[in-house]
């Protein structure tokens, strides 16, 4: 079972992330207090450690993300925090954070970023060709092929079936495309992502038996073979 | 009298009046002695070189007619009835009687001195204080020649006094002008505090009342009167701000607290509890968009970002924004167009001026039209680079577009938004040192974002 240790003092918002990922199979330690913290974060093996930043006593949490940083541990970190002006998002990042949220956010959306960033700590890298049930795509080449028919896909729209590819069977949110494929900080008033998806949708999913591209309604997009129903659920 | 000494002394007005006071005191004083020292001294040596003239006249007089004549010459001097006033001559025989001359005979007198020195006499039966030269001739009779020096004494004294008045007058004239030179100033700056005073206790209208005289004190109340009219102004402005705020924010909320309520006091509680709770959650959603929208423009307001300028290609912002929203155009069923010229790059935040982009690309694809088109133009002209937007749309009626940068105005409150897109443009423009036009594009609008370009 994986282990995540939540620091947050506020109690409602620790034990509402703390059931959400109880439900997705997490075994889950909550810590309110920074200093304790610190030596559960340090002594004990976690698989992610989500942290608040204004901890009680003035304490910043990210000055337990550099402890931890100091001493060689690369356990993923995700910030949450009321603190979203630009710099302060830009020195989570610099301090080691794997991603930084600001709050108030939808658990939907955490748990995708979670699901990114624990992942992303086992890299699969050298990987040129991925094959999802019938469709093929080689990540050199750029090409993409369905049912042994080729597919011809603009740059953009490439970079968001990569990225939707490199998260096959995860829930991908709005915002993590925005950032990932357009580089955009901020969310651009209209649903953008969505009419992109359609066309990509358009062009991958047209004439198919199976479709790969699901909407998770709520959340973003997946990208799968086969859909179970707990992962359509918010 | 030490605290009113210290009150006098904390007032930069009386330092001043006082420093420049004693300066006048002293440079009085340096004049007055130097004047002092050029007639009295002055006079006193051409006195001495008179009688030292006089005695070796009267000794070479003596050498050549003898000491009778030399008596006689002696009485005839002092009856010429010129200096009278003033004159010595006197002959004392070898044996010590008087041959000749005005004085008492004292054997003080009659002792030869080198040098003419001040004794006192009687001269003409009168004391006298005089000047005297005293030389023994070679038959043993002595000869004093001598100027009584009564009347310089008094011309002494006289200019003593006149300087001893001068310098009190000066001092007293130092001190009153000091006081009052404070008590004009003190006056002066009086009103100034009086009107902070009054704008510290929060009446921010206040003004300072500005004098006839167009002096120094006229110019600084006009500058403070300057500097209040714009905190006025922004004052008004926050207010204005804080206002639209609070109304933007707590509509919503109290929507959401209306329909949660009447949830959970309906007799269908069961059925009517799911829907309160989905709107509920979609409200304070829209409502966290936009505290996180007024955030970022009071963080770009802020001028922080700043910091972090680097070299930013406006191109590539544009086509980055244009393959964001051709998928929208297209099924819209509007044509995205666009013309970028090789322009310059400009110094700014990369993240801030693709929003500000994004933005003016999302307002145009929102009020134009199926089938309308929405040009994207960059173009270098002289020190700035402009990107422009141009739809053909409905535009902005020409009395609107002075409003529709403020927070929360919208023009159209069919189409969804905040109201928040052009101010935010508008901020990221301003903090780039740049501006945000609007104009008519007859039909539809067109939105330039002019911005100082870098390497110029």
């Amino acid at each position: 079972m994986r282990r995540c240790l939540i620091i947050e003092d506020d109690i409602e918002n620790a034990q509402y992330v703390a059931n959400g990922l109880r439900e997705l199979g997490w075994s889950v330690a909550v810590c309110r207090d920074g200093v304790d913290a610190i030596g559960r974060a340090v002594e004990e093996a976690w698989d992610l450690i989500i942290l608040d930043r204004m901890l009680p006593n003035d304490l910043d949490g990210l000055s337990i993300l550099r402890t931890l940083r100091s001493l060689g541990r690369k356990t993923p970190v995700v910030v949450l925090s009321a603190l979203a002006a630009t710099d302060e998002r830009v020195r989570g990042l610099k301090a080691g954070c794997d991603d930084y949220l600001t709050k108030p956010f939808a658990f939907s959306e955490l748990a995708a970023r979670i699901e990114a960033v624990v992942r992303r700590s086992q890299p699969d890298e050298g990987v040129r060709e991925m094959r999802v049930a019938d469709m093929r795509v080689d990540l050199i080449a750029r090409s993409v092929e369905r049912a042994g028919r080729s597919i011809a896909l603009q740059p953009r729209e490439f970079r968001l079936l990569a990225y939707l590819l490199a998260h096959q069977g995860r829930v991908v949110t709005r915002t993590m495309l925005l950032e990932s494929v357009w580089d955009y900080r901020f969310d651009p008033q209209t649903n953008v992502i969505d009419v992109h998806i359609s066309r990509l949708r358009s062009k991958i999913d047209k004439d198919a038996t199976v479709p790969l591209i699901h909407t998770v309604r709520g959340v973003g997009y997946m990208l799968s073979p086969a859909l179970t129903t707990r992962e359509l659920t918010e | 009298m030490t605290g009113v000494l210290a009150r006098w002394w904390s007032s930069i007005a009386f330092r001043q009046a006082l420093i420049f006071g004693a300066l006048v005191v002293f440079t009085m004083t340096v004049l007055l002695a130097v004047f002092y020292v050029q007639t009295v001294g002055v006079w006193q040596r051409r006195v001495d070189s008179q009688i030292e003239t006089t005695t070796q006249r009267l000794v070479d007089y003596d050498r050549r007619s003898g000491s009778p004549a030399l008596g006689a010459h002696i009485n005839a001097l002092l009856g010429d009835g010129i200096d009278s006033d003033t004159e010595v001559y006197t002959l004392v025989a070898a044996d010590g009687h008087l041959v000749a001359g005005n004085l008492a005979v004292t054997p003080d007198i009659t002792t030869p001195t080198r040098s003419i020195s001040e004794h006192s006499v009687l001269r003409a039966g009168r004391a006298s204080q005089s000047r005297l030269s005293v030389t023994a001739l070679s038959d043993g009779s002595t000869l004093i020649v001598g100027r009584d020096m009564q009347d310089l004494h008094e011309l002494e004294k006289l200019i003593r006094g006149a300087i001893a008045s001068g310098a009190l007058v000066t001092l007293v004239m130092a001190v009153a002008g000091a006081l009052v030179f404070r008590r004009q100033l003190e006056r002066r700056i009086g009103t100034i505090r009086e009107t902070a005073a009054q704008i510290e206790r929060g009446d921010l209208a206040q003004r300072v009342p500005i004098s006839a005289q167009q002096d120094e004190f006229a110019r600084l109340s006009r500058d403070i009167n300057a500097m209040l009219d714009r905190i006025h102004g922004l004052m008004e402005g926050v207010r204005h701000v804080s206002n639209t705020i609070a109304h933007n924010i707590r509509t919503p909320l109290s929507r959401v607290l209306a329909r949660l309520y009447t949830a959970q006091n309906a007799s269908n509680r069961a059925e009517a509890l799911p829907e309160a709770v989905g709107f509920a959650i979609a409200e304070i959603q829209d409502l966290n968009i936009v505290f996180d929208k007024l955030l970022r423009i009071a963080e770009v307001e802020s001028g922080a970002r700043r910091q972090t300028f680097s070299a930013v290609s406006l191109n590539e912002i544009a086509i980055n924004a244009l393959e964001l929203y051709d998928a929208v155009a297209e099924a819209k069923g509007l044509t995205l167009t666009h013309t970028l010229d090789a322009g310059p790059s400009v110094s700014g935040d990369g993240d801030l001026l693709a929003n500000a982009v994004a933005n003016l690309i999302d307002n145009a694809i929102k009020y134009t039209p199926n089938g309308g088109t929405v040009h994207v133009g960059t173009r270098r002209e002289g020190p700035s680079v402009t990107l422009t937007v141009r739809d053909n749309g409905r535009g902005i009626p020409e009395e609107e577009r002075a409003r529709v940068g403020t927070r929360f105005y919208r023009l159209d409150r069919a189409v969804p938004g905040w109201g928040l897109g052009l101010a935010s443009v508008m901020a990221i423009a301003r903090l780039h040192g740049g501006s945000l036009q609007l104009a008519d594009a007859g039909p539809g609008l067109i939105a330039r974002l002019v911005l100082p370009a870098t390497g110029a």
